[in-house]
């Protein structure tokens, strides 16, 4: 059963997939100018019958539909073309660059979830009382804040007081491992906390909501101790929304590393989506916005699927 | 209204939210009159200077006033962040009013044209659309104002599909009055306490996207100063002059925070479901 109602989610997603694929192709072809006027710049030494054949050897000749087909045909053969700056093919320097982000989107989902799941329940626990309103307090700062901002005091701090710890100069992890998650420890922190206060406040509402049901009522009743009442009863019920919310926050959290990359210099996804915006390398611009648009589809239609694996009350439609 | 009024003043924390934000708007509309020093002017006396009685907020490395560039960036943010809301809510609720109140074909373009929105994360689709077309003001307000269009209109198309089945619409339909009348009288006036609370919160993020993009040098470019620019230029000091970076960045922290709970207390007193 599950797994019709994850094909009939994929099929759903198709026209989101094509809109976005739309998008990113049309918005090229709103921009003044073309690809042969970025390539060309100031040199204007080249002849009208060689830019001709500029025009012909992209295409750019012809209507844009079918334009748009070739585009399509391209995108299936995974033809994503190459870097107008550095001659490099797109798909190799998406590749080269995303294991970057993806471990700094893990590290930081681990430490929001360490921080933020046990505070939003303590809190919820102990509605009302101190813990709770510095709970409270403490989550609508960090939803206030910059990640930007965080990271700089915790860079300011970590300087001044961990004289050896070093908080740049990027290594891959399989090169050298402990220096690897060294760097990374402050970027995936500075993202990890700006992540937690979403976290812990989902966390609390949902255990406020799953505290007040009849069922816990009833365990109540009949005598379930307190450590398990919450423990079992309680938490796999307000878990599911904070899983879903969790999932929701990975497209957040892949926005969050183009801020976070390029402040700690590390080389992932974003630092390479902002060198191509600085560079006007429009193929890398729009396959990497592509890519992370794709990625949220997919994440979010993965999102769904474990959402009725752990709650088997979701209706299948 | 008035009791809505009176029970929003009632928290301490709401009406120290109202006065920040007043206080926020006038010295964004005359950052002139509260800087003590040209934000562009350079003290040649005073590079990389940490805060002082003369430059409260310290001094960059052209020994330029912090505290003075935080304002002017300021007024940059404000504008951005609040005419990108502005559009953002206009269009929004038109598309949003027509999906849900006319619904069939209509719902469906405009919800699966929302749906592929939200596929881009809000500083990615901002990110896309400067690139491509430049970063100066009006492109600004508008690629930041694309991204929260279908926020509203789905808010909006929420909001309208439960007033469209209610009494008062079907006898506004019974008198005569057109579609359009019904729509932008009736339905609009009812989802307007939905509104308020839904401009107020997206101000915030809309704060945040704009402070990103500047922070990455791509929002209006220097020597304008913007509060995420100034963070950003500030980064390379972090170790020798902080001040440059956390002061700007505090700023903005604290309009987004006094956001927030204005936006949570409007919460708390307008949506029905607290009622």
């Amino acid at each position: 059963m599950s797994f019709s109602y994850l094909l009939r989610r994929v099929i759903t997603s198709v026209p989101t997939v094509f809109f976005v694929v739309f998008v990113v192709f049309i918005a090229i072809h709103l921009v003044p100018g073309d690809v042969v006027d970025m390539m060309l710049g100031t040199q204007n030494y080249l002849t009208q019958e060689q830019i001709n054949q500029l025009y012909r050897q992209y295409g750019l000749d012809k209507p844009l539909i079918v334009q748009f087909g070739v585009w399509l045909k391209n995108l299936f053969t995974l033809d994503f073309g190459t870097s107008l700056r550095t001659g490099k093919k797109v798909i190799d320097l998406i590749f080269d660059r995303f294991p970057v982000t993806l471990e700094l989107s893990i590290l930081s989902m681990v430490f929001a979830s360490a921080i933020g799941i046990p505070l939003g329940i303590v809190a919820a626990i102990k509605k009302d009382s101190f813990v709770d309103g510095l709970v409270r307090v403490v989550g609508l700062i960090g939803l206030s804040s910059p990640s930007f901002w965080v990271g700089a005091i915790l860079i300011v701090i970590f300087s001044g007081t961990f004289k050896g710890f070093n908080i740049f100069g990027f290594v891959h992890i399989h090169e050298d491992f402990l220096r690897n998650l060294q760097v990374m420890f402050l970027p995936a922190l500075t993202l990890g906390l700006m992540l937690a206060a979403q976290i812990m406040r989902m966390a609390r509402s949902s255990m406020l909501d799953v505290l007040q049901q009849e069922y816990i009522r009833t365990a109540k009743a009949k005598g379930v101790s307190y450590s398990k009442l919450i423990g079992k009863h309680a938490l796999k019920n307000a878990l599911i929304p904070i899983v879903t919310l969790s999932g929701i926050q990975l497209g957040y959290l892949l926005a969050g590393t183009i801020v976070i990359e390029n402040m700690f210099a590390l080389p992932g996804l974003g630092r390479l989506l902002l060198q191509a915006v600085n560079e006007r390398d429009y193929p890398v611009i729009q396959f990497v916005v592509m890519f992370i648009a794709m990625l949220i589809v997919i994440l979010n239609i993965l999102v769904d699927f474990i959402y009725t694996l752990i709650d088997p009350r979701v209706e299948l439609k | 209204m008035n009791r809505t009024l009176k029970k929003f003043l009632r928290k301490p924390l709401n009406i120290i939210s109202i006065v920040l934000i007043i206080l926020i708007v006038i010295l964004a509309i005359f950052p002139s009159r509260f800087t003590p020093h040209n934000p562009y002017s350079m003290d040649y006396d005073a590079f990389l200077e940490g805060p002082s009685l003369k430059h409260i907020f310290g001094t960059d490395q052209f020994g330029r006033d912090i505290f003075s560039r935080c304002l002017y960036g300021l007024q940059k943010s404000v504008i951005i962040a609040f005419s990108s809301i502005l559009l953002a809510s206009s269009i929004g609720t038109i598309l949003g009013l027509i999906a849900g109140y006319y619904g069939g074909l209509w719902d469906l373009i405009i919800m699966r044209i929302c749906d592929g929105f939200f596929a881009f994360p809000s500083l990615i689709l901002a990110l896309f659309i400067v690139a491509l077309f430049g970063s100066n003001l009006l492109n600004l307000i508008i690629a930041i104002g694309v991204v929260y269009v279908p926020i509203f209109a789905r808010t909006v198309r929420g909001a309208a599909l439960s007033v469209r089945e209610s009494l008062f619409v079907k006898a506004s339909k019974v008198i005569g009055k057109s579609s359009l009348k019904i729509m932008f009288s009736d339905v609009l006036l009812n989802l307007s306490s939905v509104m308020i609370v839904t401009f107020t919160t997206n101000l915030s993020t809309a704060f945040l996207t704009e402070a990103s993009l500047g922070f990455l040098g791509l929002s209006v470019p220097p020597p304008e100063p913007t509060l995420g620019g100034l963070v950003g230029q500030g980064t390379a000091f972090l170790i020798s002059a902080p001040w440059i970076a956390l002061f700007p960045g505090f700023v903005i922290a604290v309009v987004v925070l006094t956001l927030n709970i204005l936006g949570d207390g409007l919460r708390d007193v307008l949506d029905p479901k607290n009622k």
